[in-house]
């Protein structure tokens, strides 16, 4: 009954409000973006990592100069492990695509398993002691073993998502996947758990792993160790005096910790911006909103005076007033919530449902919120009119 | 007339100061953060140290290969080779500045590791670009032909390398474990200006590689200077059927490469390819972020103006009764707007200055120094200009169209 008469009160008014309605609209719009964002990084990053970075440094090398012969490079590549592996302060050695995590490079391709295709997959080419440097986690099956290199299906490993994406909640150790035109077929020897290569807010994805076979030691310029305790500064110019002798060329060593903060800021810059400005606006239209309904109430007094005359309490005046703003507030989110759900219905940039939801329902609430204490004030200023001198004014 | 309109406008401001401030507030910052965007492209796109000569220079940064039937693309910056042997024979081109991309070293100094971008380049590329030199000169034709290992750092390296030295000249400076003598020290460059910007400039025959290579692809780009302003369309057109000549690589069956004025070739980078130059997508998605972004502000400044309207509408009432005619209302009103909106664009631009202040204080993004200069300025005039023409047109319609009897009588 009183939703009724409310709503026949803000009708009557309909040319006044329509600012105040396209003003809550484009409101939750923007806080819904900053809310998609926020969801979408917070669910990535209270996923785990999924490996150790702290202790890792990658080295990268220009390959140049390094003799073409395939038997050659064999040899010398073999003998740099075992010269690196040496070195008291070195834990593991592995050699590694240029897409390791952290780093700035990627590389995918796809796959295809029961006719359904998978893409993209990321791919990463990695060496024997690629799972002990990083300390990943295997789910199922083993990690390779030197005698995978003669096998006749290629052996391979994946990710948890994409196991789950292939075979559910099924067994995937021993299944053979063909590969991007499904011309080969591929065995799967092992699951791990998911890697954040991406950084802490970034989904892992689809994850393949494959042995770095000799054949792609020719393209070959990066090495990831894994160092000990000890490892200084004055240790990490020894290792770069060894590595310039070794390969007559250019070479970068990195630690992964300064990689990863440097792939984080990549993320967390761009969004306190995106936050700052938001907020600014937020406060804007906070003020705004504030002004726009005291100067009604104001506007009102007659009205809301005769009401108290008689016999309506101060605080159903009150209540009158922050209900008449909350049901303006419910008009705007009716409209605003018809273009936030076709985000998940279209899933638009290919994030997950619930993303979207929480953000709506996060911005549902806020925008109540905002609209509520910008009423309250003038709602229980309203309450204070007197009636004998409001109609007085009259 | 105006002075009139002033002195009204004053005295509406200072009557409901609460409303004063929200639009003040307002204003101002939606203007604070137009301005700073403005200082930060107007230091990516204007002709910034050391790439003086903007006006006059084409930009070579990418080489595509496509093959059209399989869908196949491959992009990478330009070989050495390509510009020794095709863009140098071009008439319309008076200098040409090549340069390799930086690529990254250690140099490990008193136990502490410092990381030395150093990039290759050609004996014209000290004359192309205006570098200031504090210490030494450059590299010669003559050193770049005994390919000599020398080095011209940066103003930052010295320091960081050599720490309080006075004079560095003819000191060595170890990069992979290569020993170069120190011709030069260069001011440091932005990194805004990407391509250019780097620690150590070495002559690009000391390079490992094999830059003469017969091949398109490789780590270099290149400034291309035509002798005056008037020759760059030539020199475009000519870089354009030069191209023609050159060979499809197998497996492919079109080859690209674009000698492009500074906007295109930054936003051919950004979104466009070896066909499209990307300038109308990025030029649409930015004004379209533009106009998102004020669109709230509006709104609010005009759903304050109707208010503050409203409750003027004896006074409004009065002249209308008095006979002023609408336009005379509408033209009064939007006047005193812009006054609110020039007041909220002069606080826009000390909040600005604060805030170019502290970025340039953070060094968020290395070496850039924004500036508020004319140029800025000049865009933030117009943006205040729009902002109160767009902000104030509505309520002003909605004022003139008031009911004289209804306005005076509700008083």
């Amino acid at each position: 009954m009183m939703f009724r008469h409310l709503f026949k009160l803000i009708w009557n008014k309909r040319k006044q409000n329509f600012l105040f309605l396209s003003e809550i609209l484009v409101s939750f719009m923007v806080i819904f973006a900053v809310f998609s964002f926020l969801t979408f990084y917070y669910q990535n990053y209270s996923k785990p990592l999924g490996f150790d970075y702290k202790k890792v440094w990658s080295i990268s090398y220009d390959n140049g100069l390094l003799t073409k012969n395939r038997d050659s490079l064999n040899i010398f590549y073999d003998n740099l492990y075992k010269s690196l592996k040496a070195m008291p302060q070195i834990e593991e050695v592995t050699y590694t695509g240029a897409n390791f995590p952290y780093s700035n490079s990627t590389m995918s391709t796809g796959l295809n398993s029961n006719g359904k295709k998978f893409n993209p997959v990321n791919s990463y080419v990695v060496g024997a002691d690629y799972q002990k440097v990083w300390n990943i986690k295997l789910v199922a099956g083993r990690w390779f073993l030197p005698e995978d290199a003669v096998t006749k299906n290629k052996n391979f490993i994946i990710n948890e998502t994409l196991k789950k994406q292939m075979f559910g909640e099924g067994d995937a150790i021993g299944k053979l996947i063909g590969d991007y035109d499904d011309k080969e077929k591929m065995k799967i020897i092992g699951v791990v758990q998911d890697i954040k290569a991406n950084g802490d807010f970034w989904p892992a994805g689809n994850a393949m792993f494959t042995r770095l076979d000799t054949g792609y030691f020719r393209n070959n310029s990066h090495i990831l160790v894994k160092v000990r305790d000890g490892a200084d500064a004055t240790f990490e110019s020894q290792l770069y005096k060894f590595m310039t002798n070794t390969m007559k060329n250019s070479v970068e060593i990195q630690h992964l910790s300064e990689m990863r903060d440097a792939k984080n800021e990549v993320t967390i810059i761009p969004m306190v911006i995106f936050i700052i400005i938001a907020s600014f606006l937020i406060i804007n239209v906070a003020l705004g909103l504030f002004g726009v309904l005291w100067y009604n109430i104001n506007k009102r007094r007659s009205e809301i005076g005769l009401r108290r005359a008689i016999g309506a309490s101060g605080s159903s005046v009150s209540l009158q007033l922050v209900m008449e703003a909350m049901i303006l507030a419910t008009m705007s989110l009716m409209v605003g919530c018809f273009f936030a759900i076709q985000f998940p219905l279209l899933s638009v940039f290919n994030i997950p449902a619930s993303v979207y939801i929480v953000a709506m329902l996060l911005s549902i609430l806020f925008i109540y919120l905002l609209v509520f204490a910008c009423s309250l004030y003038p709602g229980k200023q309203a309450a204070g009119i007197h009636p004998a001198i409001a109609l007085h004014e009259e | 007339m105006l002075k009139n309109y002033f002195k009204i406008a004053i005295a509406v401001l200072k009557r409901r100061k609460f409303f004063t401030f929200v639009s003040l507030f307002g204003i101002s910052f939606t203007l604070t953060i137009l301005m700073v965007t403005t200082a930060f492209m107007d230091k990516v796109l204007s002709p910034d140290y050391p790439d003086l000569k903007r006006e006059r220079s084409l930009y070579v940064s990418s080489m595509e290969y496509k093959n059209t039937k399989e869908g196949w693309m491959n992009r990478s910056d330009v070989s050495f080779y390509f510009f020794s042997h095709y863009v140098s024979t071009l008439k319309n081109v008076d200098k040409m500045a090549i340069s390799s991309n930086p690529k990254a070293s250690n140099a490990y100094v008193n136990n502490k590791k410092i990381v030395i971008a150093y990039k290759y380049t050609n004996a014209d590329y000290w004359n192309v670009l205006e570098y200031r030199f504090l210490a030494g000169k450059p590299f010669s034709q003559k050193e770049i032909d005994n390919a000599d290992k020398v080095a011209v750092i940066s103003e930052e390296t010295r320091k960081a390398y050599f720490g309080d030295a006075s004079n560095v000249i003819g000191r060595y400076i170890s990069a992979d474990n290569v020993n170069y003598r120190v011709i030069g020290v260069v001011a440091n460059v932005s990194k805004t200006v990407n391509s250019l910007s780097g620690d150590m400039y070495l002559p690009y025959t000391v390079s490992t590689s094999d830059y003469n290579k017969p091949d398109l692809m490789g780590p270099y780009n290149a400034v291309l200077l035509a002798k005056s302003k008037a020759d760059v369309p030539k020199m475009q057109k000519e870089f354009q059927q030069m191209m023609r000549r050159v060979p499809i690589p197998k497996d492919f069956d079109r080859v690209y490469s674009n000698a492009d004025p500074f906007f295109s070739s930054m936003t051919r980078r950004i979104a466009g390819d070896g066909a499209n130059n990307g300038k109308t997508r990025v030029v649409t998605i930015m004004s379209i972020f533009v106009l998102l972004f004020l669109l709230l502000p509006t709104i609010n400044l005009v759903n304050i103006n109707v208010t503050r309207i409203m409750e003027r509408s004896s006074e409004i009432g009065v002249r209308k009764a008095f006979g002023a005619s609408s336009k005379t209302l509408v033209y009064q009103f939007i006047v005193e707007n812009m006054i609110l909106t020039f007041l909220g664009g002069i606080i826009g631009i000390i909040l600005s200055l604060l805030a170019i202040y502290l970025i340039n204080g953070a060094n968020v993004i290395s070496n850039m120094r924004l500036s508020m200069n004319l140029t800025v300025l000049f865009y933030s005039f117009i943006a205040c200009v729009f902002f109160g023409l767009i902000s104030g047109v509505y309520p002003a319609w909605r004022m003139s169209k008031l009911n004289v009897v209804k306005a005076l009588k509700t008083q």
